[in-house]
């Protein structure tokens, strides 16, 4: 017998545990056919009733893995099964097969005496002696885990075939003995398995179960379920001297450290703790938002329509995300025991990564296709997700037609060989696109490209009607104009605004960044020694055609998103920049549509007289057939003399509008 | 199937030809990829001659491939920048339009050359190739990055040309383009004085603010705070003019007989002191000699590159070199146009003279000048006593408009002893007659501010006037030695 000192892994104790309760089950009803056939055949002495009964219950049972209590069903089952044809002429050839196999399925088995005549005992006997070794086993100490051949068996065991065994015993907190052992027929053998201690043990119980448990912070497998409230004793072996920290987790729940110290060592023994209860760890999550329609979802799974409040959660990160009927909006959240944790959502345009086009291989491709693939949380301005296990083609051409994203995003190789350049093409299903080159082996291929997706100009800004300068030696902001709504409020021109909303200013710079803290439809300000409350409202700003840090798909999809919750003269604000974005795609007619189907009431600033000129620009794109039309869009702008572009305080359209009817004049 | 043999004589050989050109296709790209990257790696350690050999070689080799466009690029940025010969990129540029057009490469060659060439021009209608090149980049190439700078300069090149309102057309569509390129800041600054120009004061002031606001960093935005505060102090605020007194520091006779004052482009101060014979710039409170001696100078300016140029009866014109200029007896005024030419004037001649960049004279129509300045338009601004007003000049020479002598003043004023003007169009003028003083006027020839010596409490010989940046006045006193600031 040779000596083995192995490590005990409780995770085998744990796995073998699982194997057997996650053992089939069996249907619960044969255990009724069971009982049914014992009393046939005890109480009405129907033989072939039993007999019938307990063959169901056989083929239901027989070659198959079973848990201890169907295994025995099933030997008692043959026990009965043996005495039944042994009565029966018909039958009686039977007898031996059954005997036979209750033999390979339980060596051990006892045949029952009270039901079993003698005869039919000898001859088990004689079929155990004829096939068997009987073996005598010392086990010290007890509780220890005995395996033949590597499978499981029960302490009791006292019969063997004949041949050569490995046989191991092993207990948390011992030394593992493992012995070769050959066996020979009608030689019966005693086997003594006695186990060195060499460490302590502890054994816990959670609630509830399914806690990771960790040992001086090394995993060390979870608590397993039980039919009770505590979960399955988990055996902690090999605590060697010394003090040891034992952290049981459960996600929802908080934690538990506990310091063992060197006491549970000292000498190496055997240790039961208190049952481990671990209180719940929760967070609330509040979910705001503005649109319409939402229904959030934490990790896939919906948690209603929003807005929610106070929603109680295991504390812990999640992936959240908010469908809306047209956009999305995701986010990962980290909701912290104990608090609040607050997210203001926003339909977004909704990005889907559907993969790389082509077979080609390259260096750093599983690198690059991972960073795509989790671009997610370093979007701020689209909602991601990613499709796996779809073509490109297959998973755009679905989703165009489900409508369940405005934007797409796939890659495929550039066209050297070999490659060293990657073509990301962003497009919305309309058709525009936006390309980039990316190396895969940089540092971060994909950071450009992240900057031009997050980066979303403002479509309008806070206005209160007067234009301001810096005027040195002036005390603030120095009006220069005042339009109609800061006039009547009395505003003045040529004078310093001091303060805005009791906030002391000094520059322009300041004033804008106290107006975009502002709240509400007024403002406060300070001229002279006056207080005046402005009307605060917004004016339309436009976005730039060619500028390289945009994304033109992700702004057409952002632009369609807020105007279908906007109205007004936002709308056409926000309308008139699709007609910008439109003409950087040079689609001069899409542009042309969407500018003729707009109106802006506002006369100032972003206003029909843009609107106007723009219209005249694109016709004059259109070509030579648009020219009188041109002229007639340019000589409506000049109505609107105080219509700016770019901004409330751009120049003027006149001028240009002016400029474009004598360019175009024969 | 079989084919007579004739066949396969040709088709075999074809098939070669066929093979062969493709893998030379392909070893002529990496060929001329390598030759590329050696020669970008040379001229990153500065070995140029180098770098050049080897693009030269990249040119002899690959002539078609797409790196021979970019070192077409690279030969032509080298002329400019390191070599300063810009003329000596214009081959490679030439080579680039013709052999390369369909590259995006050749956008930027269009772009080089259309500056080379503008760079060159010397009167409106040589800037019509280098428009040209400019308007070519905008059609082959509408989304290359180049395309707000060709813009830019195209709006560049019609202010020269004294077509404002097409000149702004482009400066903003290089701004609606992308504001965020390069030159965005300048696009927003010229945009901002040519709307000053078109008259529109407002969207002037909103665009030099606007400027600041953006591009905050910049130079265009400290070229733009001046520009701003002098238009709303001149024309918005207009405050009293108010004499600080001697100037800088309180300092009385410390100069010998001041009786020119200039400012340059960067707002320094230069001052002529007659009995000195010689200019100097003023640096802190002190006078630092600059530029060359010269005797009975009477006229003083500071051209584009910071140097200065003076006028004499007897010698002309005196800079690095010297400009004769044939009947000068009573020279009045001097500046240099954009062209590099000089305008001059004299007092008892009833034209203005114009002296090339090339050296070439011509004459332009115009009433005898007791004094003369420049104007932001490119044009000229002269006072005619014999006439009793100011005439504004186009940069053509034609007039635009006419301000009587004392118009709007409480009384009016027979002579103009000096007269200044700021870059943005303000003119100022020392007085005398009636009204003995210092007046300022508008680009539009509006009176803005005024004072009489009396009332600002001066008492001197006042014979040189300038025009601050921060919106000061100041007077040059010959007999007193001194500087005067005016607030």
């Amino acid at each position: 017998m040779s000596l083995l000192r192995t490590c005990f892994v409780p995770l085998l104790f744990a796995a073998s545990s699982l194997w057997t309760t996650a053992a089939l089950g069996q249907d619960p009803q044969l255990k009724d056919t069971f009982q049914q056939a014992k009393v046939l055949w005890g109480n009405q002495g129907d033989r072939d009733g039993a007999t019938a009964r307990f063959e169901q219950v056989q083929s239901a049972l027989e070659g198959k893995e079973l848990k201890s209590e169907w295994a025995q069903i099933l030997a008692e089952t043959y026990n009965w099964l043996a005495v039944l044809d042994s009565g029966s002429a018909a039958r009686k050839s039977r007898v031996n097969a059954h005997l036979e196999a209750l033999l390979n399925l339980n060596p051990d088995f006892e045949l029952d005496s009270a039901i079993t005549n003698g005869r039919l005992l000898a001859a088990f006997d004689a079929l155990r002696n004829a096939k068997l070794v009987k073996v005598a086993l010392t086990l010290e100490p007890q509780g220890g885990e005995l395996k033949v051949d590597g499978k499981l068996r029960s302490s009791a065991l006292k019969f063997l075939a004949p041949g050569s065994h490995r046989i191991t015993y092993q207990k948390p907190g011992f030394q593992t003995v493992e012995s070769q052992v050959e066996l020979a027929l009608k030689e019966p053998k005693a086997l003594e398995f006695k186990l060195q201690r060499t460490s302590s043990t502890v054994t816990i119980h959670t609630s509830p179960a399914g806690a990771e448990v960790l040992l001086d912070g090394k995993a060390q497998g979870q608590t397993l379920d039980s039919s009770g409230e505590l979960s399955a004793p988990f055996v902690l072996g090999d605590l060697g001297s010394g003090s040891h920290v034992l952290e049981v987790r459960a996600p929802c729940f908080k934690s538990r450290r506990i310091e063992l110290d060197p006491s549970f060592t000292a000498p190496f023994q055997d240790h039961t703790l208190e049952p481990l209860r671990l209180e719940p760890s929760r967070g609330r999550l509040t979910v705001q938002s503005d649109a319409t329609g939402g229904e959030l979802f934490l990790d896939g799974k919906s948690q209603g329509k929003v807005p929610v409040q106070d929603l109680q959660v295991c504390a812990g990160t999640y992936d959240l995300t908010v469908r809306y009927p047209a956009g999305g909006f995701s986010t990962r959240i980290d909701v912290r025991e104990d608090q609040g944790q607050s997210v203001i959502a926003k339909p977004m345009a909704r990005l889907v990564y559907v993969g790389f086009e082509g077979e080609e291989d390259f260096a750093g491709k599983d690198r690059l296709l991972k960073a795509l693939e989790t671009l997610g949380p370093r979007l701020t301005t689209l909602a991601f997700t990613a499709i796996k296990g779809e073509s490109p083609q297959a998973a755009m051409a679905r989703l165009k037609t489900s409508g369940e994203a405005e934007l797409v995003l796939w890659v495929k190789p550039g066209a050297g060989r070999p490659v060293q350049d990657v073509e990301l093409i962003l497009a919305t299903f309309q058709g525009e696109e936006a390309r980039a080159q990316v190396k895969p082996l940089e540092q971060d291929p994909l950071q450009g490209w992240v900057e031009r997706l997050n980066h979303l100009p403002p479509f309008s800004r806070p206005w209160i009607g007067a234009t301001l300068l810096d005027v040195p030696g002036e005390a603030g902001p120095w009006v220069l104009e005042v339009q109609e709504g800061a006039q009547s409020a009395g505003l003045k021109a040529n004078l310093p605004i001091t303060q805005v909303n009791g906030q002391a200013v000094a520059t322009v710079a300041e004033f804008r960044t106290a107006l975009d803290q502002a709240k509400g439809e007024t403002v406060t300000v300070m001229q002279g020694s006056e207080s005046l409350r402005l009307p605060l409202t917004r004016a339309g700003l436009e976005i730039p055609v060619n500028a390289p840090d945009l994304c033109y798909p992700v702004l057409l999809a952002e632009l369609r998103l807020r105007a279908a919750e906007a109205k007004g003269d936002e709308l056409g604000w926000l309308r008139l920049d699709q007609a910008l974005a439109f003409m950087h795609f040079r689609r001069h007619d899409r542009a042309l549509e969407i500018l003729r189907d707009t109106r802006i009431l506002a006369t100032r600033g972003v206003s029909q007289g843009t609107l106007d000129y723009y219209t005249g620009v694109c016709l004059q794109r259109l070509g030579q057939a648009y020219v009188p039309e041109a002229i007639q869009a340019f000589s409506q702008a000049l109505k609107y003399p105080n219509a700016t572009l770019f901004g409330p305080e751009g120049p003027l359209v006149a001028p240009l509008a002016r400029q474009a009817m004598d360019d175009l004049r024969p | 199937m079989f084919l007579p043999q004739s066949w396969m004589f040709r088709i075999r050989p074809a098939a070669m030809v066929c093979l062969a050109t493709f893998t030379l296709g392909a070893q002529e790209s990496s060929l001329a990829e390598r030759l590329y990257v050696s020669g970008d790696r040379a001229y990153a350690r500065k070995a140029y001659t180098e770098a050049l050999e080897t693009w030269n070689q990249l040119l002899s080799q690959a002539p078609q491939s797409p790196f021979a466009a970019q070192a077409l690029v690279r030969l032509a940025r080298h002329q400019m920048e390191q070599e300063r010969k810009p003329e000596a990129a214009l081959p490679f540029l030439e080579r680039l339009k013709n052999e390369h057009i369909k590259t995006p490469w050749a956008a930027e060659g269009m772009l080089m050359r259309g500056r080379i060439l503008m760079d060159q021009a010397r009167k409106p209608q040589d800037l019509r190739e280098a428009m040209g090149e400019f308007n070519r980049l905008a059609d082959l190439f509408p989304d290359h990055p180049a395309l707000p700078e060709a813009r830019y300069r195209l709006g560049l090149a019609y202010e020269m040309q004294g077509q404002w309102s097409r000149a702004l057309q482009h400066h903003l569509e290089a701004l609606r383009l992308d504001p965020t390129f390069a030159l965005a800041p300048a696009a927003h600054l010229r945009a901002a004085e040519v709307m000053d120009i078109l008259g529109d004061l407002p969207g002037c002031l909103r665009t030099l603010q606007e400027l600041r606001l953006r591009y905050p960093q910049s130079s265009e935005a400290k070229e733009a705070q001046w520009r701003l505060a002098v238009r709303v102090k001149h024309r918005l605020q207009k405050p009293v003019l108010t004499s600080e007194g001697p100037w800088p520091n309180g300092k009385t006779k410390w100069l010998k007989t001041p009786t020119l004052l200039a400012v340059g482009p960067r707002g320094d101060l230069f001052i002529y002191q007659d009995d000195r014979d010689q200019a100097f710039r003023l640096e802190g409170a002190d006078a630092v000699a600059v530029g060359p001696l010269v005797k009975n100078a009477k006229a003083l300016t500071v051209m584009a590159d910071g140097q200065l140029a003076l006028l004499s009866a007897k010698n002309g014109i005196t800079h690095a070199s010297t400009v004769p200029v044939a009947g000068l007896s009573y020279p009045t005024g001097l500046f240099q146009d954009g062209w590099q030419g000089f305008w001059v004037s004299d007092a008892k001649n009833a034209a203005l003279t114009l002296v090339g960049a090339d050296g070439a004279t011509r004459t332009l129509p115009s009433p005898a000048a007791t004094a003369m300045a420049s104007l932001p338009t490119g044009g000229a601004v002269v006072a005619s006593d014999a006439n009793r007003s100011l005439l504004f000049l186009d940069a053509t020479g034609q007039p635009k408009l006419t301000v009587p002598y004392g118009k709007d003043l409480p009384a009016p004023f027979r002579s103009v002893l000096s007269l200044a003007s700021d870059p943005t169009g303000h003119v100022a003028a020392i007085v005398e007659g009636p009204f003995e003083g210092v007046v300022l006027w508008g680009p539009d020839g509006a009176l803005l501010r005024f004072a009489a010596f009396k009332t600002l409490g001066l008492n001197g010989r006042f014979r040189a006037i300038a025009l601050d940046r921060t919106g000061g006045v100041i007077l040059a006193d010959r007999s007193n030695d001194l500087l005067i600031r005016l607030n």
